[in-house]
């Protein structure tokens, strides 16, 4: 199936800095992914450049087979909601308010659904009637949001797009993007550092640190790939003898170890019989090791 | 790039009244002002104005603000580059043309009452928007959609390059003026083109503004192909 | 997610706790299991993991499609479900409370003793 994202070999350079480093990865239709990554990993240069907002230095993009800065026509199909996103604002005469910004992505874009949009737009109580630079950073963030689900764009960029917006509101997203995701499905890819809330939501995730690829997996895969074991050292030690360990703690005579690899059965019982307690990384908690492995060479890191 | 989209884009624009509603209302005061100046002078002073003027600067800074204000939520939209800037070059022609029919259209009216029953000229500019009423809306047409492009490639260039790189412009559009002034003085040139200008018709001015503008749309498409958000 | 916690993939433990409702007959055989997206909806995951977990169910045929309509419980499912909980159970179960309690020194007559003072009656059926 041809991807609906395809990234190869992309670059991009900032002043000397290298922003993005030979980035590939690629994006099945119909799929929600995510990209993740700390502040500053380039998630969100990935996503202007993958939008056509912004040029590769290296490399190249490709969206639903053509590339997004040289075919206005593709364009159509993608949406992008960005945490920072500028509105028009006028000084003086009238005021771009709500409303204007939902009509305007009316005309754009060719699926959009006037009723998904007035529901999120009450669900999210947006006043439609306010003037967008009156908006605080939450409805903002959430009047992004209606545009980016109610445009119905086969491509959906997602950058950060919960900035200002409280637990429940954040909430609210995951369950109308999923909702409407599972009626409609289009290729989500969506920028987040707030692992743990998302996790339900993604299929894959490709996880950015310093600009480059260090993770490519399908969540299942990451969310099982390692445990924390704990317990006395010694007992803790004979247990990850042979295995590949990502990081110890110790207090006293009990330490704590991540052990990499999935636990079968055997394992299990055997922690138990060296009263061990056995806990399963979180996904972010996953995350978090495989980004911060010094060394990491993309490549070994990427699962099919 | 096709004409719905383009159109799509300049009803975008339009949806701010800053583009209609603005212009005329600030003509309306300033005309009226004027009128009562005149009317209370007696009549019979023909009172020159340049007041049409304020709307070749307006459409100045629409340009510049077309680009300024909207590009970003275009663009998020998926709005394309070239679509963008058609479409906004769309929009310019359009209120250009409906604009400056309205102009000329005052300017008959003007005329016809002997200068609103006060004598006052205040759609009429000397030798510029002095012939005919369709010469007037050509003149007029040409001349508000160079304006705007022109407001629209420096409204590109400072999302490019920032204010640094929109200083760098205007100053190397000054050196490229002086020197050019430099240079006509040097050889002596002024009182040709003195001539040229004088013999140059209004229709002849049209022409080279019209030339001009399609410079200008060159040029800001050119700085729009590498424009980001 | 809801209810959901880390550890076995998410597909898993969805198809584990569709598998559990099978075995305490809150789904009986021949009734209809919950769609892909109710199920999605309900647990605040992927479409596509609630089909993985159906699908996993399906491979072991413990759930049937019915073209559509949708997907129901397999005949015999409940009676497969609990005779593999039951092999399970010793090494679950059994074991682990064997070791324990030899650990604290508890003999077999105490653990006798202790499992019927915890209420437990024979055919596990609740007192």
């Amino acid at each position: 199936m041809t991807p609906a994202i395809s990234v190869t070999g992309l670059s991009r350079r900032y002043r000397g800095q290298l922003a993005l480093d030979d980035v590939s990865f690629d994006i099945e239709p119909g799929s929600i992914t995510g990209l993740l990554g700390r502040n500053g990993a380039g998630k969100t240069t990935l996503l202007r450049i993958v939008a056509g907002h912004e040029f590769p230095s290296a490399g190249s993009v490709t969206v639903l087979g053509t590339s997004p800065v040289k075919d206005d026509a593709l364009l159509h199909r993608m949406v992008f909601v960005r945490e920072d996103q500028l509105y028009p604002e006028n000084g003086t005469v009238g005021g771009f308010q709500v409303r204007h910004a939902l009509r305007a992505a009316s005309w754009f874009y060719p699926h959009w659904d006037a009723k998904l949009a007035e529901a999120l737009t009450a669900d999210f109580n947006l006043p439609i009637r306010r003037k967008v630079r009156r908006l605080s950073r939450g409805m903002r963030s959430a009047l992004g949001i209606v545009i980016g689900l109610a445009s119905r764009a086969e491509v959906t960029l997602f950058d950060e797009p919960y900035a200002g917006l409280d637990p429940v509101a954040r909430q609210l997203f995951y369950d109308r993007l999923l909702a409407d995701y599972a009626v409609h499905p289009r290729t989500v890819l969506l920028s987040t550092h707030l692992i743990d809330e998302a996790a339900g939501l993604l299929e894959r995730i490709v996880v950015i640190d310093s600009g480059r690829v260090v993770l490519d997996a399908a969540a299942d895969e990451v969310r099982g790939s390692a445990t924390s074991v704990s317990g006395p050292a010694i007992a803790v030690a004979e247990f990850a003898a042979g295995r590949t360990v990502w990081d110890r703690r110790r207090i006293g005579s009990r330490e704590s170890a991540v052990v990499a690899g999935v636990l079968d059965d055997t394992d299990r019982a055997r922690a138990r019989a060296l009263r061990l307690h056995l806990e399963p990384l979180t996904l972010q908690q996953a995350v978090i090791h495989v980004a911060r492995m010094p060394g990491t060479d993309a490549r070994e890191r990427t699962s099919a | 790039m096709n004409w719905s989209t383009l159109v799509k884009v300049a009803r975008f624009h339009l949806v701010d009244l800053s583009y209609t509603a603005l212009p005329w209302g600030v003509l309306a005061v300033n005309f009226a002002i004027y009128l009562a100046g005149a009317a209370s002078a007696g009549g019979g002073a023909q009172i020159p104005s340049a007041n049409v003027v304020v709307i070749y600067l307006f459409f100045f800074i629409s340009g510049m603000l077309s680009i300024g204000r909207s590009l970003p939520f275009a663009f998020a939209l998926g709005v394309g580059r070239r679509s963008y800037y058609a479409g906004t070059a769309l929009l310019a022609v359009s209120l250009a043309a409906v604009y400056g029919l309205a102009l000329a259209v005052l300017q008959v009216i003007e005329q016809a009452t002997s200068g609103w029953g006060v004598g006052l000229h205040f759609f009429r500019v000397a030798y510029i928007l002095a012939g005919p009423w369709y010469l007037t809306w050509l003149t007029s047409f040409v001349g508000l959609v160079m304006m705007f492009v022109s407001g629209m490639w420096f409204g590109l260039v400072y999302r490019r390059w920032n204010l640094l790189g929109l200083i760098v412009f205007i100053t190397a559009l000054a050196v490229v003026l002086g020197t050019g002034v430099v240079i006509t003085s040097r050889v002596h040139a002024w009182p040709a083109i003195g001539r040229f200008f004088t013999t140059l018709s209004a229709a002849g001015l049209t022409g080279l503004l019209a030339a001009l503008a399609v410079a200008l749309l060159t040029g800001g498409y050119a700085t729009m192909r590498r424009v980001t958000v | 997610m809801a209810g959901l916690e880390e550890g076995a993939p998410l597909f898993v433990q969805v198809a584990e706790r569709l598998a559990d409702e099978i075995a305490d007959g809150g789904l009986a055989e021949g009734e209809r299991v919950p769609s892909t997206n109710e199920l999605a909806a309900f647990y605040r995951i992927n479409p596509a993991t609630a089909a993985k977990g159906i699908s996993m169910l399906t491979d072991d045929g413990l759930l049937e499609k019915r073209r559509g309509i949708g997907m129901f419980v397999a005949a015999g499912a409940r009676a497969r479900l609990l005779g593999e909980r039951r092999k399970r159970f010793a090494e679950r179960y059994v074991e682990p409370l064997v070791t324990e309690a030899s650990r604290l020194g508890i003999d077999a007559d105490e653990l006798v003793a202790l499992i019927r003072e915890s209420g437990y009656v024979q055919r596990g059926t609740r007192p």
